[in-house]
């Protein structure tokens, strides 16, 4: 790809204009942004209340991300590499097959395991993909592919897929996180992060507890204090803003600006405020909870929450291990679609599940299966997918695919574009384009709707 | 568009057309000029061409807070402001340069930021970190650690350190390849590992797979030592499918021939055995090293005459972005003719100058604090837009390292009667208690810089942090709390002697301000800020000592304490 192919300059928004140091050429080349939205929005004093007396949705560009914006993404992260066929692509009654069974879905036609009873009534929110060929088998390089989208090192940190999506959902003014990451366990703990795309993406990062860090004030300071103290900061600050634009200084300012919006906003990962019936359907379990911690945060328009289960890399004892980990995973992941669905954020949302790679077909000396990357699945739920659907094939064995390979890019490709990001986007990195789905990456576009 | 975009552009596209125009209309000055003449010279050339004025000279008190962040790391105390005011108008900058330049801070603060430039993440360990701090002690010339980072004598103590930058980097090739490419010549080439590079002519898989082959062998024993294992073929496949075996091959495409490989299979497999040995069992003396080894050729390629235009431009490159804020070069590691210098002449001489005087970092960092071009006021404020960044008509403004940070933020916080004498010309000042006094604020800055991000291209500070300044019990008590070894305390002991009478209260509460604004500022401040802070500290009256924290508090977490201006 070059650079300077289909008229594409490599533009920067001038530091005055406001935060942003990253735009598309095309955003430029249309005149539209977020900011120009944003403006827009602001400009309607109506906003929510009358929406469609707003001249912004004559304009199908800004129409568009105001649709967008209503977008939110979960990651289940299945942190370590669950099996296909104990999941999504049963072969039952072969040598690889394990003990397991597969059942008929409410989808004529597609049978999962039985581990998966619940999500089997679920079907028509939910597509499978079968044929991933992610070739890296090894946790660390494959969770960098998984969590990325990109199969090569590019040679400058890259941000992985919660935070483009902040970055293409998240607003400047943001009274919420626009990405948490909740890892409880230390087995495959990876951080991820923003690379390039700068510390204003990067996910607010939940291991111990559950109330992000720092979110409360210290008891030996007034609430009054704490918020007279900011003034005489932001004070300071505009002074030394005069005739200095600089989008490193405004990111200062408008982190600090966002402090007491997240401070506010920590009650939403306070699950305590949730009504007993509605803790008790996901249940008592960590991932349960930090999956209705997701529910909350999607419900105020935090546009991506990573929750990672861990540890599903069974060497040995896998049946044990699945047995336990994809019941959970059916009853939560079921729990959450329909919580979703009867608050009308279902037709807003998307949910997928992946980890770093798949398990092998062979089963191994210890009952375990190994590492693999070579035809192993993923699943998506909710907003912008076909309900129902199925994309390719692998052998009778489940050893290699045979109809439909795709990659971490054209998976990556297909989340975008399922909740309306273009998935051709560039990004520019100085001179250097760095588009936003690896290269060569395509939607499935026979599971989008 | 901007004008100065497309012009970058255009001659992006014609490079040559372009760029030799320039090249001839501007004669590279003598080498006899200072370094600073030279750069400003050329700079202001420049300036007239694209019909620029440059931003007016930072005033003192600015530039001795940006100078001594550059060297030292950290703000200055206010005994140094008062040293600095002592001398000349016209010799301050100079005097102070040379003041800092021999105190301990210097080489303490160069050895962090090589540090950041050349580790592969997380925390280098501490032989490595002894190796830089001696390097920049002795102003150890930069093709002698260039040499070392690559090809340290491994049996002399003080080379040992160095085998880290390699060690750290030998779980996978490809970063190996790329980081040496990128962080010490200046060539980020991995887009050339799948294909020719899609930007740049200079790069072919060629030369990535020939950079990659001179570093194929290494590899790390059992305890810990560097070595290289006998030859052993790198093939990779084109574009078109064809299997090529890479020869050893630096950027400028001059190669190497290693001899014939003469071993029988027998051989071959007894040299496999040995190196697995080495690589897991314990105790084993150390391998023969090669005849031929293949990194030590690759040293020898980059430093040779013909071919080490790359690392020294790499290094004055980077250096120059260290401290103007952008390299004369962007970004620092595409350094190729797809992506000249705004300022070709410039790197030109300052190149010839480094190589004459024998890879001399010191020489070169003085040299580009001395200009006028260093002095610039970061601030804009004429109604004609601000000259492009490559043009540094305007200084920079820098994010602070979380070290820098973390260092200032102690000295911010300190009571100032705590604070060693760093005026060493006088006598009775030992140079030593400074040393080991700033050898410890090292070490007590660690615990919060670990939880700040480096910063980066187009950095960005994160809710995190703000979160952290706001909220963090650590903050409150490492910097804030009340003691005596605190700047609060002395504030409120100060308020405590020298309120006698009701009516005076108001004029030493602004003298305290003023102090404060020193203090972490290093400037006065100004008459509407001190009415804000008298308004503010008087109304609580009461509970003084918690509101001189808060404005403490409002001072270090704002973007003058924050940045490097």
């Amino acid at each position: 790809m070059s650079l300077f192919s289909q008229g594409q300059w490599p533009t920067r928004i001038p530091p005055h204009n406001g935060l942003r140091g990253i735009e598309t050429a095309s955003q430029l080349r249309d005149g539209t942004s977020r900011r120009g939205f944003l403006k827009a929005s602001l400009a309607g004093t109506a906003f929510a209340a009358s929406m469609h007396q707003l001249d912004i949705l004559q304009s199908p560009a800004l129409a568009s991300e105001l649709k967008r914006q209503q977008k939110h993404v979960i990651l289940i992260w299945l942190a370590g590499g669950a099996s296909q066929l104990e999941t999504w692509d049963p072969k039952p009654g072969r040598a690889t097959g394990g003990p397991f069974a597969a059942i008929q879905t409410n989808v004529t036609g597609v049978s999962i395991s039985e581990l998966l009873p619940k999500m089997s009534q679920r079907m028509h929110h939910s597509a499978i993909i079968r044929s991933l060929n992610t070739k890296n088998a090894d946790h660390g390089g494959a969770a960098k592919i998984m969590e990325t989208g990109r199969a090569v090192d590019q040679g400058i940190p890259c941000p992985d897929l919660g935070a483009m999506i902040a970055h293409e959902l998240g607003r400047a003014d943001s009274q919420v996180p626009d990405y948490v990451s909740m890892y409880s366990s230390t087995e495959g703990r990876r951080q991820g992060g923003s690379g390039f795309l700068g510390g204003r993406y990067a996910p607010m990062f939940l291991t111990e507890q559950m109330i992000p860090e720092n979110t409360s004030r210290l008891e030996s300071l007034s609430e009054l204090d704490h918020s007279a103290r900011s003034d005489l900061r932001s004070f300071l600050a505009n002074r030394f803003r005069e005739g200095r634009p600089d989008l490193s200084v405004d990111s200062h300012n408008s982190a600090y600006q966002r402090v007491r919006g997240i401070m506010s906003s920590a009650n939403l990962f306070n699950i305590e405020l949730e009504p007993m019936d509605v803790r008790a359907r996901y249940g008592p379990t960590q991932f349960g909870e930090q999956c209705l911690i997701a529910r909350r945060l999607v419900e105020a328009g935090v546009p991506f929450v990573k929750v990672a289960r861990a540890w599903w890399d069974s060497h040995g004892q896998n049946f044990e291990t699945h047995l336990e980990l994809v019941t959970e995973l059916d009853h939560v992941l079921a729990t959450l679609i329909d919580d979703l669905e009867e608050r009308g954020l279902l037709e807003h949302t998307l949910i997928a599940t992946f980890g770093e790679f798949g398990r092998t077909p062979q089963i191994n000396s210890s009952l375990g299966r190994d590492h693999f990357a070579s035809a192993w699945s993923a699943s998506l739920h909710g907003t912008g997918i076909r309900g129902g659907s199925v994309y390719g094939k692998t052998d009778a064995d489940g050893l290699k695919v045979i109809d439909g390979e795709v990659n971490a890019a054209d998976l990556f490709a297909t989340i975008f574009q399922a909740i309306g990001i273009d998935y051709r986007k560039e990004y520019h990195v100085g001179a250097r384009p760095v588009p936003i789905t690896d290269f060569g990456g395509k939607p499935i576009r026979d599971i989008l709707l | 568009m901007n004008p100065t975009r497309v012009f970058v552009i255009a001659a992006a596209m014609a490079p040559i057309l372009v760029w030799s125009c320039v090249v001839q209309a501007a004669e590279i000055p003598s080498p006899e000029l200072s370094i600073s003449t030279a750069i400003d010279r050329l700079l202001q050339e420049s300036h007239d061409r694209a019909g620029i004025v440059p931003a007016r000279r930072t005033d003192d008190r600015s530039l001795l807070r940006r100078t001594t962040l550059d060297l030292a790391g950290r703000i200055p105390t206010s005994a140094e402001i008062l040293a600095y005011e002592q001398d000349s108008a016209s010799e301050r900058q100079l005097r102070l340069v040379d003041r800092l330049m021999s105190a301990a801070d210097y080489a303490i603060h160069l050895r962090n930021e090589l540090d950041a430039m050349l580790s592969a993440g997380g925390n280098s360990p501490q032989e490595w970190k002894d190796y830089l701090l001696k390097a920049c002690e002795e102003n150890q010339p930069w093709d002698e650690t260039f040499r070392e980072l690559l090809a340290p004598d491994q049996n002399l103590d003080d080379q040992r350190g160095a085998a880290h930058f390699l060690k750290s980097r030998l779980n996978d090739l490809d970063d190996l390849t790329n980081d040496t490419s990128s962080l010490l010549l200046g060539v980020s080439i991995n887009c050339a590992k799948c294909h020719d590079h899609p930007l740049v002519e200079d790069w072919k898989q060629d030369h990535y797979f020939g950079l990659q082959a001179f570093l194929a062998q290494t590899y790390q024993t059992r305890s810990g030592r560097l070595a290289e294992k006998p030859p052993t073929e790198l093939n990779f496949k084109t574009t078109s499918g064809v299997e090529k075996s890479a020869r050893l091959m630096f950027l400028t495409g001059a190669t190497v021939t290693a001899p014939e490989d003469k071993r029988t299979d027998e051989q071959k497999k007894a040299d496999a055995e040995m190196v697995r040995n080495q690589r897991e069992k314990e105790g084993l003396a150390p391998p023969d090293e090669l005849e031929f080894s293949p990194r030590k050729e690759f040293v020898k390629l980059a430093l040779d005459p013909a071919n080490r235009t790359f690392m020294a431009r790499s290094i004055i490159n980077r250096t120059w972005a260290r401290l103007m804020g952008r390299g004369l070069v962007h970004p620092v590691d595409q350094m190729h003719s797809g992506n000249p210098s705004n300022h070709p002449v410039l790197l030109d001489w300052l190149e010839r100058d480094f190589i004459d005087h024998g890879f001399d970092l010191s020489r070169l960092i003085r040299g580009i604090v001395l200009s006028d071009a260093y002095a610039r006021s970061s601030q804009w404020v004429y109604d004609t837009p601000a000259p492009p960044a490559d043009q540094f008509a305007v200084a920079a403004i820098k994010p602070l390292t979380p070290q820098q940070l973390t260092v200032s933020l102690i000295v911010a916080t300190m009571n100032p009667e705590k604070i060693p004498a760093t005026d060493f010309q006088q006598s009775g000042v030992d140079p030593n208690i400074w040393k080991s006094f700033r050898t410890e604020l090292e070490k007590k800055a660690s615990g919060t810089a670990r939880l700040l991000e480096y910063p980066g291209e187009n950095f960005q500070i994160s809710v995190t942090e703000a979160l952290l300044f706001n909220n963090a019990a650590q903050i409150q008590n490492n910097y804030l709390k009340s003691s005596d070894e605190r700047l609060v305390s002395f504030l409120s002991n100060q308020w405590k002697t020298q309120q006698t009478q009701e009516d005076l209260h108001a004029r030493s509460m602004d003298s305290l301000i003023q102090t404060t604004f020193e203090i972490v500022f290093t400037r006065r401040a100004e008459e509407d800020e001190v009415s804000m802070f008298r308004n503010y500290l008087l109304e609580r009256n009461e509970r003084l000592p918690e509101a001189f924290q808060q404005m403490l508090w409002a001072m270090i977490t704002s973007p003058e304490f924050r940045f490097n201006y």
